[in-house]
């Protein structure tokens, strides 16, 4: 059904649109605002693997995505290696870190399991922040650059401007995104959702529901920790605070109420949930706390979520479906 | 008594007056845990309400020490109560990740609330106890102090009667153990929910008042109690009060004899690396479900 | 054809109308934490900024133009204060920057104004690092820690009649660069030191440390704090039974502080840039005038608000013109005379110069018992 005319054609809309956006965009404060999005996009369609489809509420996303980003610095600032080496560097790194992670808790499940993530997170933003000749603790690491895209023929192509930046960062997030989606299409992603949907029965059947656990933890985190070196060449700087809570809560609130389980709708949940908080700029507390209570009432009465379920109501085939059943 | 002996002393003191308050939110969680099986991300707030509270009554409102303390701890109930008939009713059969990200949410929510109505500003609430220090062979202590240990294991002790030997209490245990086998017999588990909420809010509140008069309490103390709760959670034994107890004591000691003993900053990792040993050798915690 | 040229006329009207805008208004960039745990002092800073600009637009502004301020939440959150200052050079195009208040912010903030080509002052963040990056649109207007340290370390042993110095500082860099530059000076004068603990920056109970600086003996400990973990440190010292006298860098001699710690406030030295008990003319005059419109004392970081934006528009007046390069030019050859003395920047753009004071808490009342001067470093 995914296949079908209308789905392509959006695609395909939403695929020039986003490439458009910097040829009708000039601001560079919007245009920041879209180049963040673009990397919490990247970040959480890679979480939506282990929430949506396998459905383990990890919460120690944001703390790979932190530690991709230090990876990403501390290569670039000791041994001087750009970018371009250090995003997959820390994709590696924090692939192999969520592993061995793995390898510990993924036999545990639910409240246990959520727990433990939380206390590895805030063990690894005790490491950033105690070990400082490592690290250089709460001054953190500054001085970090986006590096120019050198091809041969052409020389080098400075990427610095935000307009050339946010093209990096759409492919970026377009190469997560296809990474996942063809996860999720494939005989795994299957696999992902009968573990949800009915542990035992997938473990009869042979289905070893660490062993699938372990790829949606693993691949997942390493996403995240390129998007981590991303921004961390961004923003210049990286700090202890990038650990924070309030990251694990943005991203959490982007893929619940983008809609867990779509890759689209956390996606699109990176987005609004980037620039509604800057619009919102003024109502720092009341922001939150409505952030907090539609949470809550979206996880009571909406599980779809709020966004996905809402463009898929503009769809004509799903209406007629809808019509048909209703009939 | 030699000073290596005197210093220990003080070492071990200060780790009790923190032991017993870990141990007192650690038996509101595994309460939480135990009959409703929710990890409640928001209980750290629980802790902070009681504090700001009672802030609130006695020096806004200028009430009596004695009156506001167990005043704060009523109203935080409430506020436990009308949540629980209002939400956490809603999610008896629900899965893990719904109850977690409700108490997520709930937390976030009431941290701001409380940011919003008192400011991020720190308050220690004042007390009728005079600030000059005790001492005993060497090792100091204050009134204050004295009164935090006293109340904290009075309610510990409180706590774990009504659990073994009152009516709810077995009513609860039944619960915890066999959920469909209480609701046949007849025990309404409506109403156990709403106890075992109501109760697991007032030890942590009752914690937050009490300790407020000397450890400042912030709206953003919450998520700090909150970690602190589920390592001695994890380290007790989910859903055990013998095991929260117990769990809480050590952890207190062992981070006021690791601040003593070990080289700085290592203070906060203790928990932690006890944590991964649990996990590596006793997965389930030191004690098995009560 | 005559539709053509309105048009014409008005698109060019609206392009170039930024610009008229610009040239009428001189306008300077303020990041501060207005929300998070220290929204408290970052408030009182703005409000500082705000009643000193209006001083200086009715008597004329700078270079005949009004000083516009464009104040944005920083919450000392370094990516926030990234967007912020992001917003405040790109949208509302600065001349100049004032921030960030938190030493973690202003590094992140300072390479926004590195990228941007804007001059930025700090009146507040002490971290050493900060000036030996070699930024050259970052200018810090507040001595640091080893600065203040170099300047009261001797003066202390005499001060508090104390040999035995314990420290009991925060472990983050303002507190570890403290216990590496505070030991030599101390030395020098006769001092020794016993204990060096640390606590970290979410603690708010400290029993473990303070009885290991009691079983090392001291006559003096030396700390460094803000208002919150001040309040506490300074309770559970004396709840643990510590006569001795208590010195830190930080929020000691503040109101909030020493109406908070009560009766434990008594008798405790600050090491501080500025206090509201300085007599000089232009303190008087300030604190008349802060009393008067903000209903209170000056803090800290009001008289650090009140170095920054004179010693800016000080800068903006001597470079003729509202551009930054110029700013930056002239910034570097500041010679201010203000609120704590003169202030010069040296090759790293860090102030010397500057008056600095121990005061002690009498009765309530931080009293200057000492002042120094700080020399370049």
């Amino acid at each position: 059904m995914l296949d079908a005319l209308p789905y392509r054609l959006a695609t395909i809309a939403v695929l020039v649109a986003l490439f458009a956006i910097p040829l009708v965009v000039h601001d560079d404060y919007y245009l920041h605002l879209f180049i963040v999005s673009g990397i919490f996009a990247a970040a959480v369609v890679g979480l939506d693997l282990i929430v949506g489809y396998v459905g383990q509420l990890s919460l120690a996303h944001a703390a790979f995505f932190a530690m991709g980003a230090y990876t990403s610095a501390l290569l670039f600032i000791r041994l001087h290696w750009s970018m371009w080496l250090g995003l997959p560097a820390a994709a590696l790194l924090v692939g192999v870190v969520a592993i061995v992670l793995g390898s510990i808790i993924l036999r545990t499940r639910g409240h246990r399991f959520i727990i433990i993530t939380v206390v590895f997170a805030e063990l690894m933003r005790l490491v950033a922040t105690n070990w400082v000749d490592m690290t250089r603790g709460f001054m953190g690491l500054p001085g970090l650059v986006v590096p120019p895209l050198v091809l041969p023929g052409i020389g080098a192509i400075d990427l610095t401007s935000k307009s050339r930046f946010y093209y990096v960062v759409l492919v970026a997030a377009i190469v997560a995104f296809v990474i996942c989606r063809v996860i999720v299409r494939s005989s795994i992603g299957r696999k992902f959702v009968l573990i949800r949907e009915n542990e035992p029965l997938a473990e009869s059947l042979g289905i070893s529901a660490f062993r699938y656990s372990m790829i949606a933890f693993a691949v997942g985190a390493a996403i995240a920790g390129a998007a981590g070196s991303l921004y961390a060449h961004y923003v210049g700087f990286v700090s202890p605070d990038l650990f924070n809570f309030s990251y694990v809560t943005i991203m959490l609130i982007m893929v619940i109420l983008g809609g867990k389980g779509t890759l689209v709708g956390p996606a699109l949940g990176a987005v609004i949930f980037t620039f509604l908080p800057e619009f919102l700029r003024e109502a720092s507390h009341w922001r939150m706390i409505t952030f907090a209570a539609i949470l809550i009432a979206a996880t009571l009465f909406m599980p779809k979520g709020i966004v996905f379920p809402l463009l898929t109501h503009l769809l004509p085939r799903e209406r007629r479906l809808r019509n048909a059943r209703a009939a | 008594m030699s000073p290596t002996i005197t210093i220990l002393a003080q070492h071990l003191l200060n780790g009790v007056l923190i032991g017993c308050a870990y141990a007192l939110i650690a038996m509101g969680l595994t309460m939480i845990f135990g009959v409703m099986n929710i990890a409640n991300f928001a209980h750290g707030e629980f802790y902070m309400l009681g504090g700001f509270v009672a802030f609130y009554l006695v020096s806004l409102m200028r009430l009596d020490y004695f009156v506001a303390l167990p005043l704060a701890v009523a109203v935080v109930v409430a506020l436990a109560v009308v949540l629980q008939h209002s939400i956490f009713r809603r999610l008896r059969e629900a899965p893990v990740m719904t109850t977690t990200l409700v108490t997520i949410g709930l937390s976030i929510f009431l941290e701001n609330a409380a940011l919003l109505l008192w400011g991020p500003q720190p308050q220690s609430i004042p007390t009728p106890f005079p600030p000059k220090p005790l001492s005993f062979l060497g090792v100091y202590t204050t009134p204050l102090y004295l009164f935090c240990m006293a109340v904290t294991a009075a309610l510990i002790v409180v706590g774990h009667v009504l659990i073994r030997r009152t009516r709810m209490g077995k009513a609860m245990r039944a619960t915890f153990q066999n959920k469909e086998a209480s609701a046949l017999v007849g025990i309404r588990i409506d109403r156990i929910y709403a106890y075992a909420f109501a109760f697991g809010a007032a030890l942590a509140a009752a914690a937050g008042a009490v300790l407020g008069g000397f450890i400042p309490v912030e709206p953003a103390s919450g998520g700090v109690i909150t970690l602190k709760a589920f390592i001695v959670v994890i380290l007790g034994g989910m859903g055990s009060f013998v095991g929260a107890i117990v769990g809480g004591l050590l952890l207190g000691l062992a981070e006021a004899l690791g601040a003593g003993y070990l080289p700085n900053g290592w203070k906060d990792a203790i928990g932690f690396f006890a944590v991964i040993l649990v996990l590596l050798l006793r997965p389930e915690g030191l004690f098995k479900r009560a | 054809m005559p539709t053509f040229r309105l048009v014409l006329t008005v698109v060019v009207s609206l392009a170039l109308a930024p610009f008229a805008f610009a040239q009428d208004n001189v306008r300077i960039g303020v990041v501060q934490p207005t929300t998070g745990p220290v929204a408290y002092d970052g408030n009182i800073y703005v409000s500082t900024v705000k009643m000193l600009v209006d001083d200086m637009n009715a008597k004329g502004g700078v270079l005949g133009k009004k000083i516009e301020l464009v104040v944005e939440d920083g919450a000392c959150n370094p990516a926030q204060s990234v967007n912020a200052a992001e917003k405040l050079v790109v949208r509302d195009k600065v001349v100049a920057l004032l921030g960030a208040f938190c030493s973690t912010s202003t590094a992140a903030v300072m390479e926004v104004a590195k990228k941007h080509k804007i001059p930025l002052i700090t009146g507040i963040s002490t971290a050493a690092q900060l000036t030996e990056q070699g930024n050259p649109y970052f200018f810090r207007a507040v001595a640091t820690t080893p600065m203040l340290g170099n300047a009261f370390g001797p003066v202390l042993p005499k001060a508090l009649h104390a040999k035995r110095f314990a420290f009991l500082a925060l472990n983050d860099d303002w507190g570890r660069s403290m216990v590496a530059s505070y030991p030599k000076a101390i030395e020098s004068a006769g001092g020794e030191i016993v204990a060096t603990e640390f606590f970290q920056q979410s603690d708010l109970q400290f029993l473990s440390q303070i009885t290991k600086v009691k079983a090392s003996n001291p006559d003096a400990i030396v700390s460094n704090a803000n208002t919150q973990q001040a309040v506490a440190l300074s309770k559970q010292i004396r709840e643990l039974g510590i006569t001795v006298p208590l010195v830190g860098e930080g929020s000691w001699t503040s109101d909030s502080y020493i109406k908070l710690a009560g009766p434990a406030a008594e008798g405790v030295y600050g090491l501080v840039e500025y206090v509201y008990t300085i007599r000089n003319p232009i303190n008087d005059a300030f604190v008349k005038e802060f009393q008067a419109k903000l209903k209170e004392n000056p803090t800290k970081f009001a008289g650090a608000a009140h170095n920054a934006i004179h010693i800016m528009v000080d800068a903006i007046r001597r470079a003729g013109a509202a551009d930054p390069e110029k700013i930056r030019t002239a910034l570097e050859r500041t010679d201010y005379n203000g609120l704590v003395g003169n202030i010069k920047f040296d090759e790293k753009h860090q102030a010397y110069g500057q008056t600095v004071y121990l005061a002690r808490v009498t009765k309530g009342i931080p009293e200057v018992i000492e002042t120094a001067k700080i020399s370049k470093p």
